[in-house]
């Protein structure tokens, strides 16, 4: 088995050997299973179908990658699923934070990524601080000021207590010391329509859902959520330039292969995933969704995400959430 | 007259002979998707995404809402003939509808279906065309509160659902409530009821329950009751399978609610497609003659849900195209379709993509018309499948209802849920308690919990937001008043025995 598909994957091993010479071994004979713990339509699912098209249209991979839908319990059903694939070279799946936050506040959730192969970081995802076009407030400082005099009065609409925009609200009232409300909502859309009601008074929002209802004049952003500006923003404030000193929050989205995952597999997913990157089709992909493309790769992944799970965990804790582990 | 004129582009653009076309595909694939249970429009959307890459704007956006409204058509089929729902929206159909096919009237409630879609659902284009800004700003105006007295109307249409004892009818609704909390609670991220099985994290799936206690239950009383291989009576001749004049002219008024109610609660970004055909069916048992005769099979109470629900998708896209906000699963792929082939979907859609957006809405006068043409010579059909003796219909319905729950979730730990489901729905059918209750409950009851949480949380704890603010004084006012409509009933009986005792 092991030298048929050495022999098979012999041609294309000379054009994979020149970035990776020393892990080139490895190529898929059979349809890679991609797991995304959404249901199809989810943010993940919508991102792992496109990743599959652009590398379909560039014939990047000799064999198919196929969706396998794992909803359920956040990321659990998923991770457990990835978890039981273990040393399977033909399992990768869509990661994003939820895969360790729901591990930190979930009892039954115990798979954690780190246990698992994380192959690389495509995406982190901004955000933006809005609020309604006609507030009155023009500034994140406006904000502040605003939910210091009226203590608990102003609201903030968002999704789970674990989500980033929770944690960057627990972050600006602990460094701020103002306080304000955080209205859970399931769906994005259901955030929105609060705010444009005037229901709420601030949201924290991926720039590509909002990115239209500031240019139709509907809502204002008063600072951005990362390290530097956005492109489609250069005129917004990051949090850091407008004052308010807080560590970043990533939002990311990459690529995990299942435990134990021989280090050729490992090496080949990353090279294919850094070949999409390196794609015309990935970057407009990137500005369309008003993404952030930074790419790490496996190397400093790792060592990344156990840091992040440990700021993750501070965090929760402080926001009053249940942390389990 | 920008209507008119925009309306004339959108039909230069829908009857280019490519469109027609992708939206023949689209009713096409929605119709067989609906009749499907497990496989829904989100589903199907979100596979065939890759492949739309290419196409222009305008002809994937009519495909894949072709898709959408097309497989609100279908979904009527299995709850009809079978007593399986086929989406969360045609939960309601089956109360009446398969009723209707057990007395041989299969061919008329189908027909009826198709008719009630095809009004509703282009009275729902009617809407989105003329009046889609101004009540999009009444869907903003909205807020938890609202949200909250609704939950609480539809949750007083139990008293409508119940049958003859309205206690064993609460019971069942509490029962739906509290399968509804199973799962992770959004508001803490703690797990509720879920004793120790991750699988139940995400909490029970709706498709699950409803098929666990209508169709499998239905299969377990059947096999009880002996009914070893009687056959359904279904009529011979085309004309016995349509629905005659009598049962059309007992749905005027259906067709006319299911419209405006749907649409009204599809334009609610929180609310869904459930939540509108129970309304309908309420509203229409509460302004009927023969109230007792609902869930005995009567046209209206198939005409009623299923308008709503077709209605519900030409108010769904309001918010999606106009404010460009999703209410729900398969309107926000369709957000992110829109994305993936450069456009921007958001307020400004209308006047920088006309194209699309008078397209798409001229597409769907066509589209309803095509799923009309597509839907009624199916019917004679599918009315025929009833001819099969029991012996094979119920392996049938037992086939579909597996593979139902399974694709819904795709975790074998469902099709153990659903048997367990389906034995709980034999024992309330066995000791008389309406399983229609418990459905309810549970499609209501998790938006109703967060809509009153979120209330209180804006509100600082303060419970008089929910009279403070009209709209939702108004509903819960309504909904008290049924409430205690069996109450006022019997008393005002009572009363009316004593005077004549007394007379």
């Amino acid at each position: 088995m092991n030298r048929r598909h050495v022999l098979a994957g012999a041609a294309s091993v000379v054009t994979a050997a020149a970035l990776n010479p020393a892990w080139a071994q490895f190529k898929p004979t059979r349809p890679v299973e991609f797991v995304v713990h959404g249901g199809p339509g989810s943010g993940n699912d919508v991102f792992a179908r496109a990743l599959i098209a652009i590398i379909d249209q560039e014939k990047l991979s000799p064999v198919r990658l196929q969706v396998a839908n794992k909803p359920g319990g956040g990321s659990t059903t998923a991770s457990a699923y990835v978890m039981s694939k273990r040393g399977d070279p033909n399992v990768i799946a869509c990661f994003t934070n939820a895969w360790i936050t729901d591990t930190l506040v979930q009892e039954a959730a115990n798979n954690r990524i780190v246990d698992m192969s994380p192959i690389v970081r495509l995406v982190v995802e901004p955000a933006l601080v809005v609020v309604r076009a006609d507030s009155q407030i023009k500034s994140m400082a406006d904000f502040i000021n605003a939910a210091k005099e009226k203590p608990g009065a102003l609201k903030m609409s968002g999704g789970s207590i674990t989500s980033r925009e929770n944690v960057v609200r627990q972050l600006l009232m602990q460094s701020t010391g103002a306080r304000w409300a955080f209205i859970s909502f399931p769906g994005g859309g259901e955030r929105i329509a609060a705010l444009l009601g005037g229901h709420v008074d601030m949201m924290i929002v991926d720039p590509s859902e909002a990115g239209e209802q500031v240019r139709a004049g509907k809502l204002r952003p008063v600072a951005q959520v990362n390290d530097r500006r956005l492109p489609g923003f250069p005129d917004i404030p990051t949090l850091k330039e407008a004052g308010f000193d807080i560590p970043n929050v990533p939002q990311m989205r990459g690529i995990v292969g299942a435990p134990g995952m021989p280090a050729d597999a490992v090496a080949y997913y990353e090279d294919l995933f850094q070949k999409v990157t390196k794609t015309t089709a990935w970057q407009k992909f990137i500005t369309d969704n008003q993404l952030d493309g930074e790419f790490v790769k496996t190397a400093e992944l790792k060592p990344f995400l156990n840091k992040f799970e440990g700021q993750l965990r501070d965090i929760l804790k402080e926001a009053g959430a249940k942390v389990v582990r | 007259m920008e209507i008119a004129s925009g309306l004339l582009h959108g039909f230069a653009v829908a009857l280019q002979p490519a469109n027609v076309f992708w939206c023949f595909v689209g009713c096409f694939l929605g119709t067989v998707v609906g009749i499907m249970p497990g496989l829904g429009p989100a589903a199907t959307i979100a596979m065939l995404l890759p492949l739309t890459f290419k196409m222009d704007p305008s002809g994937g956006i009519i495909m894949l809402a072709g898709i959408y409204y097309g497989a609100k058509y279908g979904g009527s089929t299995t709850s009809i003939l079978l007593n399986i729902p086929g989406e969360s929206s045609s939960v309601v159909t089956c109360l009446d509808g398969y009723q209707m096919a057990r007395k041989g009237r299969a061919g008329a409630a189908l027909g009826i279906a198709a008719i009630a879609s095809f009004v509703a659902g282009t009275v729902g284009v009617i809407g989105l065309t003329l009046i889609a800004p101004p009540i999009a700003a009444f869907a903003l105006s909205f807020s938890s509160p609202e949200y909250f007295a609704l939950m609480c109307l539809g949750l007083a249409l139990v008293v409508l659902l119940s049958g003859p004892s309205l206690v064993k009818g609460l019971l069942a609704l509490l029962l739906g409530l509290w399968l509804t909390s199973i799962g992770t609670d959004l508001f803490t991220a703690q797990s509720r009821f879920i004793f120790g099985q991750a699988t139940l994290l995400g909490g029970i799936d709706f498709m699950v329950v409803a098929i666990g206690v209508f169709a499998i239950a239905e299969v377990l009383a059947g096999i009880q009751a002996g009914e070893k291989a009687k056959l359904l009576p279904v009529p011979s001749g085309i004309r016995n399978l349509l629905p005659n004049w009598e049962e059309l002219k007992a749905c005027r008024f259906a067709f006319l609610n299911g419209s405006v109610t749907g649409f009204l609660i599809g334009v609610l970004p929180g609310a869904g497609a459930a939540i509108s055909s129970f309304m309908a069916y309420g509203v229409e048992k509460a302004m009927s003659k023969h109230p007792e005769k609902f869930g005995t099979g009567v046209p209206e109470g198939v005409a009623a849900p299923e308008g709503a629900n077709n209605a519900d998708t030409g108010g769904a896209l309001v918010p999606l195209l106009t404010l460009g906000i999703p209410g729900g699963g398969t309107t926000a792929i369709m957000l992110s379709a829109l994305v993936l082939w450069g456009i921007k979907p958001g307020p400004l859609l209308m006047t920088e993509a006309p194209d699309v957006f008078w397209g798409l809405v001229a597409s769907m006068y066509i589209g309803n018309v095509v799923l009309l043409i597509l839907n009624l010579p199916l019917v004679p059909l599918f009315a025929q499948l009833l001819r099969l003796p029991v012996y094979i219909l119920f392996p049938i319905i037992l086939g579909i209802s597996i593979v139902g729950a399974y694709g819904a979730s795709g975790r074998l730990f469902d099709l153990g849920l659903l048997v367990g489901f389906g034995l709980l729905g034999y024992l309330m059918v066995k000791f008389e308690y309406p399983t229609a209750p418990l459905i309810l409950g549970f499609v209501l009851g998790d938006a109703m919990e967060r809509a009153l949480r979120q209330s209180l949380m804006m509100s600082q704890g303060d419970l008089t937001t929910f009279v403070q603010r009209p709209i939702s004084a108004i509903m819960l006012g309504l909904a008290v008043l049924i409430l205690l409509s069996p109450l006022l009933r019997r008393f005002n009986q009572a009363r009316v025995r004593a005077i004549a005792e007394n007379g």
